[in-house]
C-alpha cells in the first residue's frame, strides 16, 4: 500500500454547512483522511448525515473543504476533475430532456471531446450496461434500473480512472440492486478502474467492497475500515457464504450505535453538496 | 356500425351528459328568448346564428375584429419577448431575483383595470393602447414562469454537469435554457388569457372605435341580436386561441417521457 | 448564475438597498420627467400635485358616494357568487359522475375572458349596479364553483375509509372529515372569487357606468385632471389592497 501512489488521498478534511450560531450550521466531517487504493473498490458506509455523499463531493471537487486537503492521482483537488474522476448520481441526475444518447454525448461535449468520437464512445458505453437498444429513449420512459445503468453509461463514457458513486442504487428496489451490483462487480474486474461507492446497505457494501469505511455520526469521521477479503467478479453464491454473513454482521455491530445516535439527533442536513440554490426542505409537510 | 352496446358505452360517458348540458341550456335560451322575453334585449341563439351575415356586413365590424385579432397577436409576441428577456434577466441572477421578484409580484398583483385611462390617455384610442394594454397584462405571467423555470433546477442536474467539466456557458445552453422550456410555455399559455383580457378591456373601454364601439351602438340601438352574435365571436376567438396555446403547451410543457 | 448560499445573510441586505434604489430612480425619473424634461402635464402630472391631490381625496370624504356603489355592487355580486358557487359546488361534488360531467364544462367556460358578457349585461339591466353586480357574480361564480368541488369532490378516501371504519354516521363524516378537508380549498376559492369580484366591479365601472371607483377614475380622465386622477388611482389600489388583506386575514383565521 505504502508503495504505490494512492488514487485519491484524502488529507484531515473538515467541513461545515453555515457557520456556528446558524440555525443551518451543520458540522457534516470531522478530521478525516483516508487513501483510495488504484484499482479497489471502497464502499462508505455510516449514519444518514454522517457527511459520506459530502466526502464524495469533496473528493470529486464539486466543493472545497472548510479544512484539509484531496489529493487525486497526486494532484491536489480545485475543481471539478473530469479527466480523472466520473459521477453516478442517485436517480434523479439524468437530463430529463435529452435522450439516453444525448446524455451520454454532453458529458464527452462537456469536456471537449472530438464529435467524431462521441459516437464511438456512446456506443461502446451502452454497449457495456446493456442498453444500446434503448439509446433514443428518454430517461422518464426507462425504469429505474435501467435510468442507473445509462447513468453508469454516461460515466463510463468518460473514461475515467476512478468512478464516484452517491448511493447510486439507492432508490431501486432489492431485487434491482443486486443484478446492478453483479454487474458492477463484473465491470470492475474487468476495467481495473477505481470505484468509491457511498451506500446505505449493509449488504450491499459487503457484497460489492474490498474495502469499507465506517462513519460515526455526525460528525462524521472514519470510525473504521473492514476488509472484505473477496476476488471479483463476485457471485449470488457469495451472498450466502458464512464469510458474508460474519463480515455483514461486524458491519452491523460497528453501525448499530451510530445509527442511534443519529437518529437521537433532530436536526437534518438541509443539502447535501453545500449546493446552491434555495435550501430545499425535506419531507412533507400536513 | 356502432353496436348497442358501444352506444349505450357512450351514452354512459360523461362527455354525452355534458354535451346534453349545453344542448338543454342552449334550448331553454331558444325558448324563453323566443316566446317569454322582451327581443330588445336578448335575442334567440337561432336568430343570433342566421344573422351572423348581417352582422359580418355591418360596414367596420369586420375591420374592428382583425384589428382585435391583430393587436392580440402583436400584444402576445411583445409579452412573449418582454416576459421571457425580464424573466431570464431575473431568474438568472441571484440578487436580481430576490430584489426585483418582489417588485415584479407586486405590479402583477396591482389592479391594472385602475390604469386603463392612463393607457388611452398615453397612447390614443387606436390599436397602440390596445397591444400596451394586453402586454401589460401578458407579460407578468411569462416573466414569472421563465424565472421559476430557471431557478428551481435539482441541485444535482448541475452537480452532475460540472463534473463532467461543464462551463458556464454549458450550464446555460445544457442544463438551464432546456429546464426552463416546459415553464416557458406554460407562462405562454396564462400570457395568452392576460393579454386577451387585457385587449378586451381596452376594446371594450374604448367606446369611439373598434369593438367598443360597435358594442355601445348596438346597445344604444336595442340590437341584442347583433350585439349577442359580436360577443359570440369575440367568445370563439377567445376559446381559439386558448385551446391553441394549451395545445401547445401540452406539446411541450414537459419532457418527455 | 448560482451564487453561494451561505452569502444569504449580506444578499438580503443588498436586495434592500437595491429595491430603495429602485424606486428612488423611478420617483426621481418621475420627478425630473414633470420638470425638467418638459413631459407633458396631461399626460403625465408632477408627483407633488398627485401627492397634494390624493391628501385632498382623503381629507374630503369625496370618495364615499362612489366607495359606497362599489361596495355595495361587490356585497351583491360576493354573496350571489358565494351563495350559488358553494351550494352548486357541494352538490355536483357528491357524485363522481356529477364532476366528470360539469367539472370541465365549468373549467372551459371559466377559461374565456367573461369581461365579454359585460355589453350583454348593460343592455339587460342598464347602466345602474345591476349589470356590474350580474357581471361580478358571474366572474367570481366560477373560482368559487371549481374550488368547493375540487374541496369536497377530492377528499382523500383513505380519510373516508378510515372514518366509516370507526362508525362515523353521515353527518360525523361531514362535520369531522369531509369539512375540515375541504375548507382550506373552498376558502383559497373564496378568497380568489372575492378579489375577482371586486376586480370587475371596478372593470366594468371604468368601462360603462354612472357612478363607483372605476367610473370615477374615468371621469378624472376625461377632464384631463391627471394629477387628481393619480392620486385617485393610488387611492382605490390602496382600498383593493386593503380589502383583499382583510380577506386574507379572514382566510387565515378560518382555516385554523
Amino acid at each position: 500500500m505504502a508503495s504505490a501512489q494512492p488514487a485519491i488521498r484524502v488529507n484531515g478534511v473538515s467541513h461545515q454547512f453555515g457557520e456556528p450560531g446558524e440555525a443551518r450550521y451543520v458540522q457534516a466531517l470531522l478530521d478525516t483522511s483516508l487513501d483510495v487504493t488504484r484499482g479497489e473498490l471502497l464502499c462508505l458506509i455510516g449514519p444518514s448525515g454522517c457527511g459520506k455523499s459530502t466526502l464524495l463531493g469533496i473528493m470529486g471537487g464539486l466543493f472545497a473543504p472548510t479544512t484539509g486537503a484531496v489529493a487525486v492521482a497526486g494532484k491536489p483537488v480545485r475543481g471539478p476533475m473530469p479527466r480523472d474522476l466520473a459521477f453516478v448520481f442517485q436517480e434523479s441526475a439524468l437530463f430529463p430532456w435529452n435522450t439516453v444518447r444525448e446524455n451520454v454525448m454532453l458529458g464527452m461535449t462537456f469536456q471537449g471531446v472530438a464529435k467524431a468520437e462521441r459516437g464511438a464512445r456512446a456506443r461502446r458505453a451502452l454497449e457495456a450496461v446493456g442498453l444500446i437498444d434503448f439509446a433514443e429513449h428518454y430517461p422518464g420512459q426507462l425504469s429505474g434500473g435501467m435510468r442507473q445503468r445509462a447513468a453508469l453509461a454516461r460515466a463510463l463514457s468518460l473514461e475515467t480512472d476512478i468512478l464516484l458513486m452517491d448511493e447510486p442504487f439507492g432508490a431501486l428496489d432489492e431485487q434491482t440492486r443486486m443484478v446492478l451490483g453483479e454487474d458492477l462487480s463484473v465491470l470492475l474486474s474487468r476495467s481495473n478502474k477505481t470505484i468509491v461507492f457511498v451506500t446505505h446497505s449493509l449488504g450491499e457494501a459487503v457484497f460489492l467492497a474490498d474495502r469499507v469505511a465506517v462513519f460515526s455520526a455526525r460528525p462524521g469521521t472514519i470510525k473504521q475500515i473492514i476488509v472484505v477479503d473477496e476476488p471479483h467478479p463476485r457471485k449470488p453464491s457469495f451472498m450466502t457464504a458464512p464469510k458474508f454473513h460474519a463480515l455483514r454482521d461486524q458491519l452491523y455491530g460497528l453501525l448499530h450505535d451510530e445509527i442511534r445516535k443519529a437518529m437521537s439527533e433532530t436536526t437534518q442536513p438541509r443539502r447535501r453538496y453545500g449546493q446552491t440554490g434555495p435550501a430545499e426542505t425535506d419531507g412533507e409537510r400536513v | 356500425m356502432v353496436t348497442t352496446g358501444e352506444l349505450r358505452r357512450l351514452m354512459r360517458h360523461p362527455g354525452f351528459a355534458r354535451l346534453g348540458v349545453v344542448i338543454l341550456l342552449v334550448v331553454a335560451w331558444e325558448i324563453s328568448a323566443r316566446f317569454f322575453l322582451d327581443r330588445d334585449f336578448i335575442s334567440p341563439p337561432s336568430t343570433v346564428l342566421t344573422s351572423f351575415g348581417e352582422l359580418f356586413g355591418t360596414p367596420g365590424v369586420p375591420s374592428a375584429l382583425w384589428l382585435t385579432l391583430y393587436e392580440i397577436a402583436i400584444g402576445f409576441a411583445l409579452s412573449a419577448i418582454i416576459g421571457a428577456a425580464i424573466g431570464l434577466a431575473v431568474g438568472l441572477n441571484r440578487l436580481a431575483h430576490q430584489s426585483f421578484m418582489p417588485i415584479i409580484l407586486l405590479l402583477y398583483g396591482l389592479p391594472q383595470i385602475t390604469i386603463l385611462p392612463i393607457f388611452v390617455l398615453v397612447f390614443g384610442i387606436g390599436a397602440a393602447s390596445k397591444i400596451a394594454f394586453g402586454v401589460s397584462h401578458g407579460m407578468f405571467p411569462i416573466m414569472i414562469a421563465v424565472a421559476a423555470g430557471v431557478q428551481k433546477i435539482e441541485p444535482v442536474y448541475f452537480d452532475s454537469a460540472r463534473s463532467m467539466g461543464a462551463s458556464r456557458w454549458h450550464l446555460l445552453r445544457y442544463v438551464i435554457f432546456p429546464h426552463m422550456i416546459p415553464s416557458f410555455f406554460t407562462g405562454l399559455r396564462l400570457g395568452m388569457s392576460g393579454v386577451l383580457l387585457g385587449v378586451l378591456l381596452a376594446e371594450l373601454y374604448v367606446s369611439t372605435a373598434g369593438i367598443g364601439y360597435f358594442t355601445s351602438i348596438f346597445t344604444q340601438n336595442f340590437d341584442a341580436t347583433k350585439l349577442i352574435g359580436l360577443v359570440s365571436v369575440l367568445a370563439a376567438i377567445a376559446i381559439a386561441l386558448n385551446e391553441v396555446v394549451r395545445r401547445v403547451e401540452l406539446r411541450y410543457a414537459r419532457w418527455r417521457d | 448564475m448560482n451564487g453561494d448560499g451561505r452569502k444569504n445573510a449580506p444578499h438580503r441586505l443588498s436586495s434592500r438597498l437595491v429595491q430603495v434604489a429602485f424606486l428612488a430612480i423611478v420617483l426621481l425619473a418621475w420627478f425630473l420627467a414633470t420638470t425638467r424634461w418638459g413631459v407633458s402635464r396631461i399626460l403625465l402630472p408632477n408627483p407633488v400635485n398627485v401627492w397634494h391631490q390624493l391628501i385632498d381625496i382623503v381629507a374630503s370624504g369625496a370618495f364615499i358616494p362612489d366607495l359606497r356603489i362599489t361596495l355595495g355592487e361587490l356585497a351583491g355580486a360576493f354573496a350571489i357568487s358565494m351563495s350559488l358557487g358553494v351550494t352548486i359546488g357541494y352538490l355536483i361534488s357528491r357524485s363522481r359522475y356529477l364532476i366528470r360531467v360539469f367539472e370541465p364544462l365549468l373549467a372551459a367556460i371559466y377559461a374565456i375572458p367573461i369581461i365579454l358578457f359585460l355589453p350583454l349585461y348593460v343592455l339587460l339591466l342598464g347602466l345602474g349596479p345591476a349589470s356590474k353586480i350580474a357581471l361580478g357574480a358571474t366572474i367570481s361564480f366560477f373560482p368559487i364553483v371549481l374550488s368547493t368541488i375540487a374541496g369536497f369532490g377530492y377528499v382523500d378516501r383513505r380519510l373516508v375509509t378510515a372514518a366509516r371504519s370507526m362508525g362515523a354516521n353521515n353527518i360525523q363524516m361531514f362535520r369531522y372529515v369531509l369539512l375540515p378537508a375541504a375548507l382550506p380549498v373552498v376558502l383559497a376559492g373564496l378568497r380568489l372569487g372575492f378579489t375577482v369580484a371586486l376586480l370587475s366591479v371596478i372593470a366594468s365601472e371604468t368601462i360603462a357606468s354612472f357612478a363607483g371607483l372605476g367610473h370615477h377614475i374615468v371621469d378624472l380622465a376625461e377632464n384631463m385632471d391627471t394629477a387628481r386622477m393619480f392620486a385617485y388611482i393610488v387611492f382605490v389600489i390602496a382600498i383593493v389592497a386593503f380589502l383583499n388583506a382583510v380577506v386574507s386575514t379572514i382566510e387565515g383565521r378560518a382555516r385554523w
